[in-house]
């Protein structure tokens, strides 16, 4: 879906945490958000997400206010997702049960995921007893099982061998494609953006300072800020 | 010895299925178990609401409920006491010294603390809960149901410890039970009796009972700590 954000700011404590006069985000894009600690990407995604209010502004999905059909339709998933209490495959199959699929589709669909994201023998594993990793593939397959239409991404894949960072990024990307869902990711991991991501934006204190193709925006920054953030990383 | 003479014949009181012994553990059983469910049938909503929801002087019924949690029995029964004594403002209904009102008097304890139990578990953990349905779609009514799916080794956790807190009780029920022989006398208020008559053989059989119930709600909790859904 498109999104359009305009105005929007967010108070804590009186202190500004985020301003954003303007941001369009196609459907079918997949946009990555960069910036230091504290920069408010979080607070952006999960103002996005509909989780977390905004002090004033306007978000619109395909032109309409967040409401409970939209719900149905976006997803979230954060570095150190809530997992149910139940195995790792009652945690993917809950989105499709409240949405009333029939259990052998579900089953069906689970098994596919579980076998694309290498979690099958992990199936019925407790998910108290899984890794940090572990944890945020289940939380990823459990986000993507529906086929949003947005997908929103907070640091996924923050502490996670490269193997397994492969098969995220595969999905996130195959979702994108195939599916036509429109994906933003929250990295600190600016190779993971430049592999990924179609456009990036770079945040700083609160601010979108620049946004754009992945080309633009990490090789040949127009902005001095975000050019001196980019020059912090080892690029190659 | 005296203590392995009352340990045997403690032993055969329990085994010979003594009657009297059994109409005090039977009583206890069932008026901690009433006021159990009494209780987390209102202390449950009540505590998930008020782990969920904003509302006015909420901070101030949060103290109410935590104040409450550590009553001491013997107030919690004085107050019961007063309340439907002969001559107080239920007096008519005529209660005291029944079943009933040890029932009253545990729920006024229990209910606090099963209230408390849950509202600090729902406090903890509601928002990320409810979040997290709202990010998989779950509408209203499903995102209340996974809270307490979620919630619910807290939520039992709570209702095994208002029960153990009933059960193990003696000065409530005492004041308006007043342990009558065959009527009111549970395992707590026989044992408190029998000690200072010096007969411990009784004493000695219900603490064993007594000790047996702790052993198995453990069990139960630790049980269903293991379980969950597929
Ligand atoms: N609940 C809150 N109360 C007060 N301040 C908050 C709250 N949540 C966030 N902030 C502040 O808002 C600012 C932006 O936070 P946010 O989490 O969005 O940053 P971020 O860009 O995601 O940082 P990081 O890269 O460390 O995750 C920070 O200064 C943070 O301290
Ligand atoms: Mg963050």
């Amino acid at each position: 879906m498109k999104i359009k954000v305009s105005g929007l700011t967010k108070v804590y404590n009186n202190k500004q945490v985020l301003n954003i006069p303007k941001l369009e985000i196609e459907k079918g894009s997949l946009l990555g958000i960069i910036g230091p600690n504290g920069a408010g990407k979080s607070t952006l995604v999960k103002i996005i997400g509909g989780i977390e209010t905004s002090t004033s502004g306007l978000v619109l999905f395909d032109g309409k206010p967040i409401n409970s059909n939209l719900y149905q339709n976006m997803t979230m998933v954060f570095q150190k997702p809530y997992l149910l209490r139940g195995s790792v495959f009652y945690n993917i199959a809950y989105p499709l049960r409240i949405r009333k699929v029939e259990e052998e589709e579900i089953s069906r669909r689970v098994e596919k995921i579980l076998d694309e994201m290498d979690l099958v023998e992990i199936r019925n594993q407790k998910s108290w007893t899984l890794s940090g990793g572990e944890a945020q593939k289940v939380a990823l397959a459990r986000a993507i099982i529906f086929n949003p239409s947005l997908l929103i991404l907070d640091e996924p894949t923050a502490n996670i061998d490269p193997s397994s960072i492969a098969i995220m990024e595969k999905i996130i990307k195959k979702s994108n494609q195939e599916n036509g869902t429109t994906v933003i990711i929250v990295t600190h991991n600016l190779q993971q953006a430049n592999r990924i991501c179609k456009d990036v934006g770079f945040m700083y204190r609160g601010e979108l300072i620049e946004i754009g193709s992945k080309e633009k925006v990490i090789r040949n920054p127009e902005n001095v800020l975000t050019r001196d953030f980019i020059k912090g990383e080892i690029l190659i | 010895m005296f203590i392995i003479n009352g340990f045997k014949e403690a032993i055969y009181l329990l085994i010979s299925l003594d009657a009297e012994l059994y109409h005090v553990i039977i009583l206890s059983l069932m008026v901690s178990l009433t006021a159990a469910a009494l209780s987390s049938i209102m202390a449950v909503p009540i505590g998930i609401l008020m782990g969920v929801k904003e509302f006015p002087l909420k901070k101030v019924a949060v103290r109410f409920i935590y104040t409450m949690m550590s009553v001491p029995p013997v107030i919690a029964g004085l107050i019961v006491f007063l309340l439907i004594s002969r001559r107080g403002p239920l007096g008519i209904l005529g209660l005291v010294y029944t079943p009933t009102a040890m029932i009253i008097a545990q729920t006024v304890l229990i209910f606090p603390i099963i209230t408390g139990l849950v509202y600090n578990a729902t406090k903890e953990k509601g928002e990320t809960i409810q979040n997290l349905g709202k990010t998989l779609g779950a509408n209203r009514r499903q995102r209340l149901i996974l809270l307490v799916k979620e919630l619910r080794m807290n939520i039992l956790t709570a209702i095994i410890t208002g029960y153990g807190r009933g059960i193990s009780e003696v000065g409530a029920v005492m004041l308006v039970g007043g342990n009558i022989r065959g009527q009111t006398r549970t395992m707590t208020t026989t044992i408190a009796m029998l000690q200072s008559m010096g007969e411990y053989s009784i004493a000695i059989a219900l603490g064993i009972i007594l000790l047996l119930i702790s052993f198995i709600l453990n069990s139960i909790l630790l049980y269903y700590q293991q379980g969950d859904y597929r």
